[in-house]
């Protein structure tokens, strides 16, 4: 029982009077939910008793638009998924067809993907820090993860002429080599970002005030992140060393040296680490990727106009929300006939409910941050 | 413990609802008949010890005029993938929910409902969850029609093709 519950039966025990409860909406326009998603939360005096999500405010029936399109061309649908993260829905999608299909990628392009999603997934954590500084009034830690991210998108326009919705990945490879001299740039950027790590620790890590603020919060107990399927940071704080680069390899991640941060207790304090964590590990499996790249194609030869067999498969790969699935049932034409994409922030947002309860009204937007949600991934 | 094994296990102890069984790609995959989809998930769960529901899917196939759950199956702890497929008749749709199992089945299995319009008995809260509540149909029926998914619907020159409807 949290102090706070405690205050609260002595308060119900001495005057004999109980809060009134009410519902309050949180959205679907608020600064904190990270675009437009609706809380309806049950508030006892500043507590959360229970919590009721709403989505769908972004809903465009994805997997319907897939149904109706060739494989190739549902690669720019995905980038509008997950679009802090774009590269990486590129890759789970362009893997799960060449997995369907058969197709080997040569092998710089499975170095390239490596070195990209890595640093997609740079990119993605330092917005999540960002935005989720941003929620607990961190203003000046949000400033400089984008400073940051902005050089990681930059090197993507350098790659793939975007600056978030790339497409850059096709079935077979990539859908170009890199420019000259950019893993000379990429080079650049880690010598430039390293020195920056310790001084955001010593803006949140280091800083009391951010460790009394989300530490003991939003717990999620280890049984309930595997029963709600969470993935990802959020599974791994609540203690459970779950990665699918290491237990699922896909790829050539079993090449490289890398660790799984893992948290304790499972709260919101977890939940950040454990990302903060593992940006220095991408950072090193960046350094072993650039070191190691091999010349040659990056395209494997494969046909205009793919044909999957007939079959089904369901692929997945860890994105930096965590598992990020797609179930491909394909009838032999040039179409899928069931396209399903499992959007892991959609998954974990299911496990809000059990999170926030006990909880005060404050902290909900911490607990909230910690989930990392997506809304275009949640509502597809 | 092999894909094989695992398909072993599910046919002896569950023989006359399991239609078909193979191993794909290292995976198990079975379609059984939906009257015993809770039965056998609890099996999956609790004695094969797959505690990780990684995904639900619902699928029209309209040709065979069934529908389809598909639940993609695997551990934390051991390797392995089990894709389970479970068929009902098209025009009722209906199947034990597995909510009791696995909490994450609860929006998985209204996203089915709202898209598919497969209804789960004894599921806490079946309500759509991406489309508003008033939505009629489900779009991802194989025979779903909006007049939205022909490509250049104003163009009435064309011949063969529809002209969007005018509201009054």
């Amino acid at each position: 029982m949290t102090t706070v519950n405690l205050h609260l039966q002595q308060v119900k025990e001495q005057t004999g009077e109980s809060m009134e409860e009410m519902w309050v909406n949180m959205g679907p326009q608020h600064p904190s939910t990270h675009g437009v998603l609706r809380l309806l939360i049950k508030l006892d005096g500043e507590v959360v008793r229970e919590c009721i999500p709403y989505m769908g405010y972004m809903h465009r029936c994805h997997e319907k638009i897939g149904e109706n399109r060739a494989y190739v061309q549902i690669i720019p649908y995905t980038d509008r998924l997950d679009y802090l993260a774009s590269m990486y829905n590129n890759w789970a999608y362009c893997l799960a067809c060449e997995r369907l299909m058969g197709i080997q990628i040569p092998e710089r392009a499975e170095y390239l993907r490596v070195l990209i999603g890595e640093l997609q997934r740079i990119a993605s954590h330092l917005i999540w820090l960002g935005t989720f500084g941003l929620d607990l009034g961190n203003f000046t830690l949000f400033m400089w993860c984008f400073r940051e991210r902005e050089m990681v998108l930059d090197l993507f326009e350098a790659v793939s002429g975007q600056r978030l919705n790339y497409s850059f990945m096709r079935i077979g490879g990539l859908a170009l080599d890199v420019p000259e001299g950019w893993l000379g740039d990429v080079k650049a950027f880690l010598q430039w970002f390293k020195p920056r790590l310790p001084e955001y620790d010593r803006l949140s890590t280091d800083n009391i005030i951010w460790q009394k603020r989300i530490q003991g919060v939003g717990i999620l107990k280890p049984e309930d992140a595997v029963s709600y399927a969470c993935s990802g940071p959020v599974l791994r704080g609540s203690g459970i060393r779950w990665d699918l680069r290491k237990n699922d390899p896909y790829g050539i991640y079993d090449r490289f040296e890398f660790d799984i941060p893992v948290g304790t207790s499972g709260d919101v304090w977890d939940r950040f680490w454990v990302r903060r964590q593992e940006i220095d590990q991408s950072v090193r499996i960046v350094e072993q990727a650039l070191k190691d790249i091999p010349p040659g194609p990056v395209l494997a030869p494969v046909a205009k106009k793919l044909r999957a067999p007939v079959g089904d498969i369901y692929s997945r790969v860890e994105s930096p929300r965590g598992e990020l699935g797609d179930y491909i049932i394909a009838d032999g034409s040039e179409k899928p006939y069931r396209y399903k994409v499992r959007a892991p922030t959609f998954v974990n947002l299911s496990a809000l409910p059990v999170m926030l309860p006990g909880y005060l009204v404050a902290d909900a937007v911490a607990v909230l941050g910690s989930v990392d949600i997506v809304l275009c991934e949640v509502d597809r | 413990m092999t894909a094989e094994e695992i398909l072993q296990q599910i046919r002896a102890r569950f023989a006359s609802e399991v239609r078909t069984s193979e191993v794909r790609r290292g995976e198990a995959t079975l379609t059984v008949k939906a009257d015993q989809n809770f039965e056998i998930c609890r099996f999956i769960k609790e004695e094969l010890g797959f505690e990780y529901l990684n995904c639900l899917s619902g699928v029209d196939w309209i040709g065979e005029n069934e529908m389809e759950v598909a639940y993609a199956i695997s551990s934390l702890r051991q390797p392995g993938k089990i894709i389970l497929r479970a068929r009902v008749p098209r025009d009722e749709p209906v199947l034990r929910s597995v909510v009791p199992l696995w909490g994450t089945a609860d929006w998985h299995e209204r996203e089915a409902f709202d898209l598919f319009g497969i209804r789960f008995e004894n599921h806490p809260d079946l309500r759509r969850i991406l489309l508003p509540e008033d939505w009629i149909g489900h779009p991802l029926r194989k025979d779903y029609q909006d007049e939205r998914f022909v490509p250049y619907p104003w163009d009435d020159r064309k011949p063969g093709s529809v002209v969007r409807p005018t509201t009054a």
